[in-house]
C-alpha cells in the first residue's frame, strides 16, 4: 500500500451560525491527486485551511488528523514547510513585480538567495511566465496572477501541494496549462489536493474524486467509478417535455429515469437507443442526446436546488 | 532541500519584517522623502510664525527646541499608529496579504510580532529624518540626541501594540476614524509635546501620565539633554510594561480573527 500523505478522521468544524465540516473522514495517497468537489458552503475550503493549519477543528477525542504524519494542531510549521498552497484569493503583492513577489515568499521558507533566485528563474520557465517577469502584477491577466500564485506555493519544492479552486475563472487555453502542469507534478512525486467546481477539471487530473454538501462526504471514488456505479450511461436532455407528454407512461418508466427541474426534462438510461429512439420523435433542436459525465453524478447527489449559503 | 526543517524563529520574524520592509522601499521616493518633509514645516511654522509669539521658555527649552523633541516621539507615534491600523485592517480584510503569509511556514505570533517590529523600525526611521531636519537647523545637538531614534523605535512599537488591539475591535474601516480622532489626536495636544503638562489643570494629571506618548516625550527630551532622572526610569519600566501587556492582547485577540 501507498504512503498516506493525508488521514483525517471524524473532523467536524463548527461556526456559530453553521457547521461548514461534519464528522469527515478521508485519506489521500502519496503521489496521488484528490479532488474536492462541492457545492458553495460545502466546507471543502474549510477542509483544506485545517490541513494547513488556518483554521482549527472542533475538539473531540476522536478525531484525528495526520499530514505527513503530523497534526495541524500542534505542528503546523512542520506541515507548512513541506507544503505549498495555492489559496482561493490571489493576495499577490500588487506593488512589485513578479520576481520580488517570490523573492519574498523565498524568505518565508529560509530558501539561501543565490538559490531561490534559480528556482524562481526556474518556476517562472515551467509556468511560462519569464517573459513577464519584470512585469507589475496589476499588469497581468488574471490567468499570469493565478500562475504566479502557483509558482509560489512551489518555491519550496512542496511534497503536498493545495489548491483551492485553481482555476476558477480562467479561459480554457490557462486551465489546460495547468492541468498539464499538475499531471507533471503528480508524476515527478507531487502529492495534489485540489477543490474544484469543473467536474471537467475532476475527470482531467484527479486520481480520486470526493463530492461533498454541508459537510459530509456524500460519495468517493475514482471518477470513472463514480460514472460506473452512479449514474445512467446517456442521458436525454429535453428543453419542452410537452412534445412527449403522451409518452410518459408506465413502460417509459421501466426503461428510463426521469429528472424534472426548472431548467428542463432530462431522462436518464442505459438503453442508447430507447432514448435514440425517444429523440427521433422530437425537433432537433428540442433535445440534446449525450453520454452522462461527472456533472450529472454531482447533481444527482447535491440536488438541482441552491441552498441558503449558495 | 530539508523538508522537515522549519526555519528558526529569529528567521521567521525576520522574513515578517523584511516582507514589509521591501513592499515599504518599493515606493522609496513617496514614502521616504514626506519623513523628512514634514518636520520641516513644522519648523518653518513654528520658527516663522509662531515662535516669534512665544518668548517664554517651556521646561527650559526654547519653543522651537521643546517642540522639535516632541516631534521626534509624535512622528513615531503617527506613522505606527497608521501603519497598524489602516495598514493592518487593508492587509487583513481587503488584501488578503495575510491569507498566503499563512500558508507558508510562519504562526499568526511570528506574523504579528514580525509586524509590531517592522512598526518600531518605521518609528526609528521617522524619528531619525526628524532628528536630520533638526541637527541641520542646529536646534538639538549632537551627539546625544543620535539615541533618539532608538525612543522612537519604543514609541513606534507601543503605537504598534495599541493599533493592533483597536483593529482588532474594528469591523469597518471607518471605524478607525475614531481611534485617531479619540485617541492619537488627543494624545498629540495633551502628552506634552506642545505645551508643558504642568499648566494643566491637576484633576487632570493622572490622565496625563496614564497615556502613552507623555512617557515617550519625557524620556526623548532626557535623551537629547543626556539629563537623567529617576522618573525616567518610571518612563521607561511603563514603556516596556505597555507593550507587553498590550501586546500579549493585541495578538491573542488578532490570532482568533486570523485562524478561525
Amino acid at each position: 500500500m501507498a504512503e498516506k500523505i493525508i488521514v483525517v478522521k471524524n473532523v467536524s468544524k463548527t461556526f456559530p451560525k453553521v457547521v461548514a465540516v461534519n464528522n469527515l473522514s478521508f485519506e489521500v495517497e502519496a503521489q496521488t491527486c484528490f479532488g474536492c468537489l462541492g457545492p458553495n458552503g460545502a466546507g471543502k475550503s474549510t477542509m483544506m485551511k485545517i490541513i494547513y493549519g488556518k483554521c482549527t477543528r472542533d475538539e473531540n477525542p476522536l478525531s484525528q488528523m495526520s499530514i505527513f504524519g503530523y497534526d495541524p494542531k500542534d505542528h503546523e510549521l512542520e506541515i507548512k514547510s513541506c507544503s505549498g498552497v495555492v489559496p482561493q484569493d490571489n493576495n499577490l503583492d500588487d506593488e512589485l513585480n513578479l520576481i520580488q513577489n517570490l523573492m519574498i515568499y523565498s524568505k518565508f521558507y529560509h530558501i539561501p538567495a543565490k538559490l531561490a533566485k534559480e528556482r524562481i528563474a526556474y518556476l517562472l520557465d515551467f509556468l511560462e511566465l519569464s517573459e513577464k517577469k519584470n512585469s507589475r502584477i496589476t499588469e497581468l491577466s488574471g490567468g499570469m496572477k493565478r500562475r504566479l500564485v502557483i509558482a509560489r506555493a512551489l518555491l519550496n519544492n512542496p511534497r503536498l501541494l493545495i489548491l483551492d479552486e485553481p482555476t476558477t475563472g480562467l479561459d480554457p487555453q490557462v486551465r489546460h496549462l495547468i492541468w498539464d502542469k499538475l499531471r507533471l507534478l503528480k508524476k515527478e512525486g507531487t502529492t495534489i489536493l485540489l477543490t474544484t467546481h469543473y467536474m471537467e477539471e475532476a475527470f482531467q487530473i484527479c486520481d480520486t474524486v470526493m463530492i461533498m454538501h454541508k459537510g459530509q462526504r456524500i460519495i468517493e471514488g475514482p471518477p470513472r467509478d463514480l460514472l460506473a456505479k452512479n449514474i445512467e450511461k446517456y442521458v436525454l436532455e429535453l428543453l419542452d417535455a410537452d412534445a412527449l407528454q403522451d409518452k410518459f407512461n408506465e413502460s417509459m418508466q421501466e426503461q428510463v429515469r426521469i429528472d424534472r427541474s426548472q431548467q428542463g426534462t432530462r431522462l436518464f438510461s442505459n438503453n442508447y437507443d430507447y432514448l435514440k429512439t425517444l429523440a427521433g420523435a422530437m425537433e432537433s433542436g428540442n433535445y440534446y442526446l449525450r453520454q452522462t459525465n461527472l456533472e450529472d453524478v454531482f447533481l444527482k447527489a447535491t440536488g438541482r436546488g441552491l441552498n441558503e449559503s449558495q | 532541500m530539508n523538508h522537515n526543517n522549519c526555519p528558526p524563529l529569529y528567521w521567521r520574524l525576520f522574513s515578517v519584517w523584511y516582507r514589509h520592509m521591501r513592499v515599504y522601499t518599493k515606493n522609496i521616493f513617496s514614502n521616504g522623502l514626506p519623513p523628512f518633509l514634514e518636520p520641516l514645516l513644522f519648523l518653518a511654522g513654528v520658527g516663522l510664525g509662531l515662535g516669534t509669539y512665544i518668548t517664554q521658555s517651556m521646561e527650559g527649552l526654547s519653543y522651537l527646541e521643546f517642540l522639535g523633541t516632541g516631534l521626534l516621539v509624535t512622528a513615531a507615534m503617527f506613522t505606527a499608529a497608521f501603519e497598524c491600523s489602516f495598514g493592518t485592517f487593508i492587509r487583513l480584510e481587503f488584501d488578503k496579504v495575510y491569507d498566503g503569509m499563512l500558508a507558508s511556514p510562519l504562526t499568526v505570533n511570528n506574523l504579528i510580532v514580525g509586524e509590531i517590529i517592522w512598526a518600531g523600525t518605521k518609528g526609528l526611521f521617522f524619528s531619525f529624518a526628524v532628528l536630520c531636519i533638526l541637527a541641520i537647523f542646529g536646534v538639538i545637538h549632537l551627539p546625544y540626541s543620535l539615541l533618539a531614534p532608538l525612543v522612537g523605535f519604543l514609541t513606534g512599537t507601543m503605537f504598534a501594540v495599541i493599533s493592533l488591539l483597536i483593529t482588532s475591535f474594528v469591523r469597518a474601516i471607518n471605524q478607525l476614524n475614531f481611534f485617531f480622532t479619540g485617541f492619537i489626536s488627543p494624545m498629540f495636544f495633551f502628552s506634552g509635546v506642545v505645551f508643558p503638562t504642568s499648566n494643566l489643570p491637576h484633576y487632570v494629571q493622572p490622565i496625563v501620565e496614564i497615556v502613552p506618548l507623555t512617557h515617550s516625550v519625557r524620556l526623548v527630551r532626557a535623551v537629547c539633554a543626556n539629563h537623567y532622572q529617576m522618573i525616567h526610569l518610571w518612563d521607561l519600566f511603563y514603556i516596556v510594561v505597555f507593550i507587553l501587556v498590550v501586546g500579549f492582547f493585541a495578538v491573542r485577540r488578532l490570532r482568533r480573527r486570523m485562524v478561525n
